[in-house]
């Protein structure tokens, strides 16, 4: 299984994703022929860091499947996939029937209904950070934005945002290498080999989604989590596993996605003010400026898929039962793909970045949302006339799957006409 | 590439224009079809995406939409003698 060259690549140490995304790296595989083997834990996986190759496996979910193993770098027992199998790491035809049931909530058309909601969010958390002269960007404005319009859309009560919030961060904080919680945090009993990301706030999710459930069961609503227990009851349509799992990733793909685009976006604006400027002249171009965030931010650095069967790409064979690991990150700064891809360029015209993966039927779900998330986030903060200075670097988190911020303070400086 | 999208002429239709076809065995209603040409697309129900009657598109944005589709399930009708427009 191991490749011509001698290179011996790190994409995964945490502890390197706490300065940055290791970039040359990365660089460095893409000009490699063919797939580099990366060695991880007792064996390893196929990088693939160039974006036609992301874009190759992405579409091929037969060959390449979510649902052989997981879709994290890591392995499962079988009892533990069983347990933490949500719709990210499922193959057709359960990941259809899963998709099909939660992805007419999410079109274009009906995500537009949330618009109004999201704004009148939007400008209360800007009013506040503008009146507080700055702050946390991330606790006082990226956190409680995407959480509260998931919330409003699931027909979650938005009273639990915040405790919503922080199972969210105990979440993120599971896929690096220094997780806090005792095993028993929240009355968790399980085995945490049996719950996502490993993580007692995984428990407290499930218990979270299973009593708002029986809530709905017994006064109906026109929400999600209504629509989702319905599904339940019907009998073939979810499993109870199947609900508990898909909750859990709405509430958290939901608003922990949306909350890094939300954070590398200002922090980009904030050393880019002239980008700020050019999107103030070019209120029309507000969909573009959208996409750069997106590419910018990547807030998924990878996904893994694993090879059904014995295979090719790039030159390269592929054994059936090999991790293929697709970099999303790598993709996204691809020059074969984006001119300047390392300059923040908000007038990009030509953007077709991966940030919602790369392709195919795994697409994030949540796209438009996110979309609607960020463009109305860029339009209140050109509302509000301000600029961000930056005070001091950024807290980044140590996770070679999420580029998470758990902090960054601005100050807010009115602008001078 | 020519955009004009007028069916009104007397002969067969324009070459620019094309019409567009589902595969609903794939089509998940991921909704990207929907976002870039609303007229044409539409989610239904079931979450499988729908061509609106007798739309078309010119051939650059069919491309377009073709290409951007994640689950790539949609495709050209091919235009036979006999379902050509009068």
């Amino acid at each position: 299984m191991a490749s011509e060259s001698s290179f011996v690549p790190d994409l995964t140490s945490p502890a390197q994703y706490v300065e940055a995304i290791p970039y040359e790296t990365m660089a460095r595989l893409r000009a490699e022929p063919g797939l580099v083997w990366h060695p991880y834990e007792k064996s390893g996986f196929w990088a693939v860091t160039r974006h036609a190759d992301v874009k190759a496996v992405s579409a091929n979910s037969a060959v390449f499947s979510s649902g052989i193993g997981h879709t994290n770098l890591w392995d499962l027992e079988a009892d533990a996939l069983e347990a933490r199998r949500s719709i990210i790491d499922t193959d057709a035809p359960d990941h259809t029937r899963l998709r099909r049931l939660v992805s007419k909530a999410f079109t274009p058309r009906n995500i537009r209904a949330w618009e109004a909601t999201t704004r009148s969010i939007a400008r209360e958390l800007l009013d506040d950070y503008v009146a507080a002269g700055g702050g946390d960007w991330v606790e006082m404005v990226a956190a409680p934005l995407p959480i509260r319009v998931i919330l409003a859309v699931l027909g979650v009560p938005v009273d639990d945002a915040d405790y919503l919030v922080e199972l969210s961060n105990y979440l993120v904080e599971g896929t690096g290498d220094q997780p806090s919680l005792p095993p028993d945090a929240f009355g968790n009993t399980t085995e945490l080999r049996l719950l996502p990301f490993g993580s007692p706030a995984s428990h407290a999710l499930f218990e979270y989604g299973e009593q708002l459930g029986m809530a709905r069961r017994l006064e109906p609503q026109e929400d999600i989590v209504t629509m989702l227990v319905l599904a339940e009851d019907d009998g073939d349509k979810l499993s109870h596993s199947e609900y508990r799992n898909l909750f859990h990733v709405l509430i958290f793909a939901g608003n922990e996605t949306t909350r890094t685009a939300i954070t590398h976006g200002a922090m980009a604006l904030a050393e880019f003010p002239e980008q700020l400027q050019w999107l103030r002249e070019h209120p029309d171009k507000i969909d573009q400026a959208v996409e750069e965030i997106l590419r910018w931010a990547t807030p998924v650095l990878h996904m893994r898929r694993t090879a059904a069967v014995d295979t090719e790409l790039a030159g390269t064979h592929i054994a059936a039962g090999d991790k293929v690991v697709m970099w999303y990150a790598s993709a996204n700064r691809d020059p074969e793909v984006f001119d300047d891809p390392f300059v923040f360029d908000l007038s990009r015209e030509s953007n077709p970045h991966f940030a919602f993966g790369g392709g195919g039927s795994h697409f994030c779900l949540g796209a438009f949302l996110a979309r609607m998330e960020i463009q109305i986030f860029l339009e209140e903060l050109i509302a509000s006339d301000v600029d961000l200075r930056p005070t001091e670097p950024a807290k980044r988190i140590g996770s070679n799957f999420v580029h998470g911020v758990l902090s960054v303070d601005f100050e807010v400086e009115a602008r001078t006409p | 590439m020519n955009s004009d999208n007028n069916m009104t002429g007397d002969g067969p239709v324009n070459n620019d224009s094309v019409t567009l076809t589902v595969d609903t065995t794939i089509c998940v209603g991921i909704g990207q079809c929907e976002m870039l040409e609303p007229e044409v697309f539409f989610i239904d129900d079931e979450a499988i995406s729908t061509v609106v009657d007798g739309a078309t598109l010119p051939a650059d944005r069919a491309a377009r939409v073709i290409e951007r589709c994640p689950s790539g399930a949609i495709s050209i009708v091919p235009l036979s003698d006999d379902d050509s427009p009068a």
